[in-house]
């Protein structure tokens, strides 16, 4: 009786899996302490993949017109300002680049890739008020090591050729981007956890990314069918300085409580890592309904669960015990950091330094990307100041052209344990065109975030959900031999030699009154004549005129 | 004596090929480059054909025939309707009059039903060629005139003349409506239809405000599929149509309704403001195509049944809805008691869809039809319109495609004449070129009453006018005006040019062998 009934109770979740759209909504908060708070919001939509996109129930049509249209297979867009300090706040779970980031992988049926992926990140800037029109060929490059599709594909595909990926670091992240962000959710902002991002209470924090990330999961393990997932997401880190205390609430966080679950979704949970409670202790009132043990590669993680599935207004209280402590910061496994050398107008470099704290090697793909306007030379490349390195494994260049395609370099590097290894690579400046330049050219040219994906050992600091996983429940025991994960460095800042504007014009008119002057006496020399007249000649009209003005002066 | 001379001519020939050069280098080779680099690029338009249009002139011809039981009812009926219609510019009607073949009329006198007389008179004429109408007499008919949805109208005797010249004007022809899509001034019915174009997208939202109180019953897609696609497949000769579903889940929205007795009243004045609120959420700005909003608003159960109307004597419709014109319709879905204490709403899918396609109608432009004395229009059956409606779409569309795609070639070439610093690229100049064409061939075949081949000529005529007008590139050198050409180049030819020109006189006088100087004579 038993037997039978697990199987026909899975059969049933599975029927109801597959009948229409389910929608989930999660909060994951982790307090970084000393001073730091990150809460992550994720809504998860999964849609039928037999359901083709022009009828649609919770997923947002928008969206998925988008996607079938330009027969996109999976896509990441992140837009955030901020910067995530990896060092210190340990590893998000999912990292972003400053900016905008957009990469997408289109279906194989695709010919002409550029194409798509110009008219893709057209529709969407339009989609998200964001500026990702300005991703052109020169901005765009083809990782081949550094990222993978997460979704479910198709075995013997090539997905590389179908991949692209630009960011736009000076792209600044604001309200006008929630607000259509929002708009993508089936409660939108009137219901369930959505309502709690108001844009004046989380524009006021350190760090700020919201993403929408759409891929293919498996149904089941057989993977027969798929289903299409859309995840949005949004990451943000409180400054404790900023909300005056290191107690939080909800009401303090988000300025108003939480009022209930969205309606149509089927679960909404709130998950907060609590393994920081016995370093520093805090207490959660209302008590939450119940707290998971979670062992993943190696570390121990706490997480108090909320299940929210009526609607009452709730507000989640922390309040630390003690408050002034002194933290001693265990760094991550792999830690790096990225600064721009040199002086003067000339010539500069790149420096990139990661550290490995593990005390085995860890295998990275460091992908360098430099716009055209930054020609970094494979020549100048010194790891650890030395130009032939054993730790290099792998690499790929590819050389950029001015005004078509940015500089791309990808090295696979095994880090040796314990150890930080130092990446060098010169660029000099070039000159750009007047009209090439961005409003307020003085104000500097971003260079993007490197990207460096790698397979960790351990799953110390690691919050990311496992590949398969769709929710926050999915990393409980999620124990595995590696733990990938692709982080973004911090960008970087030059400054390109800057005309002054109106040169062109001073130029033009100075150069003209240069060669008039010069052309006078030059057509005097050649036509003129001088005659030397006799005296007592009678004089011409012309010339009596001349001589009353001469008089004049005498 | 004449060795001084002779140098002195000599010299006098240097000065003057020297100041040659300076006139052939500036004057001659300088200018006509200066002006050639600093010109814009213009393609060159066929402005005489662009002016030429006349929008006004255009009509339409369209095949009729009488058919009657003796000569004399058809050249009567012929003769009423030609003088019906000498006057309209718009349509010109090619009749032809025939005698009912003794079979065929021993059929229509014989067989009760009309839809059966239909079927006999498509069997021995060819009724489903497009742009072709028949009036066929039929003796035994309750009324004077019966219209069906197929291309013949039945007429009883010679005494329903008037009638049918009444059905063809208001019901089959209707040119005050044609008129109306070729002028510039819109009309009643133009400013409910919506624009020409290529395709339409047809989007169904269900709008649910509040899903935790009320399960609502409806397949969004099989509606949509069932009912609109079986009417939209009959009109893919004037567009394309995708059909789409989507739900809109919390919307709230606050009519102001009051109690009235049996419901609530919404106000009018809040009804508009539901269209904004629909349109944020209805996501219809990612189409590349327009969209027809159909939106079934599912009434939450505390205001239910809301109405939109006050009905004091006559008896409520069963369906609430109303409609915007050029946007779409929205149908108000309005659970009963029962329903609500069961928290399960099932629509009814007939009547709802029924409504949004009465509504998809007059936004597609097919007009009502009131109601003439003596004539009887057939209901529609089906969801598809009526043959001759679709005939009637076409005419319209063709003309309204032309008159538009004329206007906009007019205006730009106005305006490309008045602003003479904007870049004609090739792509423009192309355009603008396959919109002239293809207006003289869609004249063509109006003029010959060749419908689909005419519209189809105008369609690719107004899309390639309103590529050429909505050309990004037009915009490109529009901030680049001719006075800034001139204030940077006067610096350099003004001094230069100065001492050159006032050399031209005696490089004349040289030339045609004349003393130069004066003084020289003496």
């Amino acid at each position: 009786m038993l037997k039978l009934g697990i199987p026909s109770f899975f059969l049933l979740i599975l029927i109801l899996q597959i009948k229409g759209d389910d929608f989930k909504e999660e909060i994951f908060i982790k307090p970084l302490p000393p001073s730091h708070l990150y809460v992550n919001f994720h809504f998860i939509t999964l849609v039928n993949g037999e359901e083709s996109f022009e009828h649609s129930h919770l997923a947002p049509r928008s969206l998925g017109e988008i996607m079938s249209r330009y027969q996109v297979e999976e896509l990441h867009l992140t837009l955030t300002e901020g910067q995530w300090k990896h060092k210190q706040w340990g590893y998000p779970v999912l990292d972003a680049a400053p900016g905008a980031e957009l990469y997408a992988w289109f279906s194989p049926e695709v010919i002409d890739v550029d194409a798509h992926w110009k008219k893709l990140s057209s529709t969407l800037s339009g989609l998200f008020c964001a500026s990702l029109n300005f991703i052109e060929n020169f901005n765009t490059i083809t990782p081949k090591m550094s990222l993978w599709p997460t979704g479910a594909q198709k075995l013997k595909q090539n997905y590389t050729s179908q991949l692209r990926y630009a960011s736009l670091p000076r792209e600044i992240v604001c309200t006008e981007n929630l607000t259509p962000w929002k708009k993508l959710l089936p409660c939108e902002s009137s219901h369930g956890f959505s309502s709690l991002l108001n844009s004046r209470m989380i524009h006021n924090t350190n760090y700020h990314s919201i993403g929408v990330h759409v891929r293919r999961t498996c149904v089941d393990n057989n993977c027969l069918e798929t289903n299409l997932e859309i995840k949005q997401t949004v990451a943000l880190v409180y400054d404790f300085k900023i909300i005056n205390s290191m107690d939080w609430s909800f009401r303090k966080l988000f300025g108003q409580g939480l009022p209930g679950a969205c309606p149509l979704s089927s679960s909404s949970k709130i998950y907060i890592d609590t393994t920081s409670n016995s370093t520093y202790r805090f207490k959660l009132s209302p008590e939450p309904n119940n707290i998971v043990l979670s062992q993943r590669g190696g570390s121990e993680t706490e997480l108090a669960v909320y299940n929210i599935n009526n609607s009452v207004m709730m507000n989640i209280v922390a309040k630390y015990e003690t408050k002034d402590k002194i933290f001693v910061n265990i760094p991550p496994p792999l830690s790096f950091t990225r600064y721009v050398l040199g002086y003067g107008k000339e010539f500069g470099g790149i420096v990139t330094e990661l550290t490995n704290n593990y005390w085995a090697p860890i295998d990275v793909v460091l992908l360098e990307n430099a716009p055209w306007w930054l020609p970094i030379q494979l020549s100048s490349l010194r790891i650890n100041g030395e130009a032939e390195s054993k730790l290099i494994m792998s690499q790929y260049y590819s050389p950029g052209k001015s005004r078509q395609k940015p500089y791309h370099l990808e090295l696979l590097l095994r880090l040796p344990p314990k150890s930080t290894t130092t990446l060098t690579i010169d660029f000099e400046f070039v000159f750009l065109k007047w009209q090439e330049y961005p409003p307020d050219a003085n104000h500097g040219f971003y260079i993007g975030s490197a990207l460096i994906s790698a397979n960790l050992p351990t799953a110390k600091n690691y919050t990311s959900l496992p590949i398969h996983g769709n929710t926050f429940d999915s990393v409980i025991n999620a124990s595995k031999p590696w733990y990938p994960m692709i982080f973004r460095t911090n960008g970087a800042m030059v400054s390109l030699p800057t005309p002054d504007f109106s040169m062109p014009y001073n130029v033009i008119c100075l150069a003209c009154t240069v060669v008039a002057l010069a052309f006078g006496p030059l057509n005097n020399i050649c036509t003129k004549e001088l005659v030397l007249k006799a005296a007592g000649t009678p004089l011409s009209l012309r010339q009596k005129i001349f001589n009353i003005f001469k008089k004049k002066k005498d | 004596m004449s060795k001084h001379d002779t140098k002195s001519e000599t010299e006098e020939a240097n000065r003057m090929w020297a100041s040659a050069s300076f006139v052939g280098v500036l004057i001659i080779i300088g200018l006509p480059l200066w002006w050639k680099t600093t010109e814009v690029y213009r393609v060159a338009l066929p402005y005489d054909k662009i002016n030429a249009f006349e929008t006004d002139s255009h009509y339409i011809a369209t095949e009729l025939t009488v058919l009657a039981n003796d000569d004399e009812t058809a050249q009567e009926v012929a003769r009423q309707i030609e003088k019906a219609f000498q006057e309209s510019d718009v349509i010109k009607l090619k009749i032809t009059k025939k005698i009912i073949p003794n079979k065929l009329q021993h059929l229509l006198d014989s067989v009760a039903d009309e839809q059966e007389a239909l079927e006999d008179v498509g069997a021995a004429f060819n009724i489903k060629k497009h742009n072709t109408f028949y009036v066929v007499q039929r003796k035994p008919l309750y009324q004077d005139v019966w219209v069906g949805t197929e291309r013949v109208a039945f007429f009883r005797d010679i005494k329903a003349c008037s009638t049918i010249v009444k059905v063809l004007e208001k019901w089959i022809y209707q040119p005050s409506v044609l008129i109306g899509a070729r002028s510039e001034i819109a009309d009643a019915a133009r400013q409910v239809r919506f624009p020409s174009g290529p395709g339409y997208h047809v989007v169904l939202s269900v709008v649910h405000p509040r899903p935790q109180e009320l399960k609502v019953n409806f397949n969004a897609r099989d509606a949509i599929e069932d009912y609109i696609g079986s009417f939209v497949d009959e009109l893919t000769d004037l567009h394309n149509f995708t059909l789409k579903s989507q739900w809109l889940h919390l919307l709230d929205f606050d009519f102001e309704a009051t109690e009235v007795a049996g419901g609530r009243l919404a106000a009018a004045e809040r009804l508009p403001l539901l269209l904004t609120r629909l349109e944020e959420r209805a996501a219809t700005h990612v189409s590349e195509r327009p969209t027809l909003n159909l939106a079934l608003y599912v009434v939450p159960c505390r205001l239910a049944p809301l109405a939109l109307q006050r009905y004091d004597k006559e008896i409520p419709p069963p369906v609430q809805a109303f409609m915007s014109p050029k946007w779409g319709g929205v149908v108000f879905g309005n659970p009963t008691p029962e329903e609500c204490e069961k928290q399960v709403y099932t629509p009814p899918v007939n009547l709802i869809m029924g409504t949004f396609l009465s509504q998809l109608r007059k936004l597609l432009g097919i007009t009502d039809k009131e109601a003439q004395a003596g004539a009887r229009l057939e209901a529609l059956r089906r969801a598809a319109p009526r043959a001759w409606e679709r005939d009637a779409l076409l005419r319209l569309r063709a003309l309204q495609q032309l008159a538009s795609a004329e206007t906009s070639l007019r205006s730009l070439a106005k305006l490309l004449g008045e602003i003479s610093n904007i870049v004609i690229n090739d792509e423009v100049g192309a355009s603008i070129n396959l919109a002239v064409e293809s207006i003289h061939r869609a004249t063509e075949h109006m003029e010959k009453a060749d419908l689909l081949e005419a519209h189809r000529y105008s369609q690719q005529a107004f899309l390639a006018a309103e590529t050429a007008f909505m050309e990004p590139s037009l915009l490109a050198l529009l901030y680049f005006p001719d006075d800034q050409k001139y204030a940077i180049y006067i610096p350099l030819f003004l001094p230069i040019m100065f001492p050159v020109v006032l050399s031209l006189k005696n490089l004349l006088l040289w030339f045609r062998g004349k003393p130069v100087h004066k003084e020289k004579t003496d």
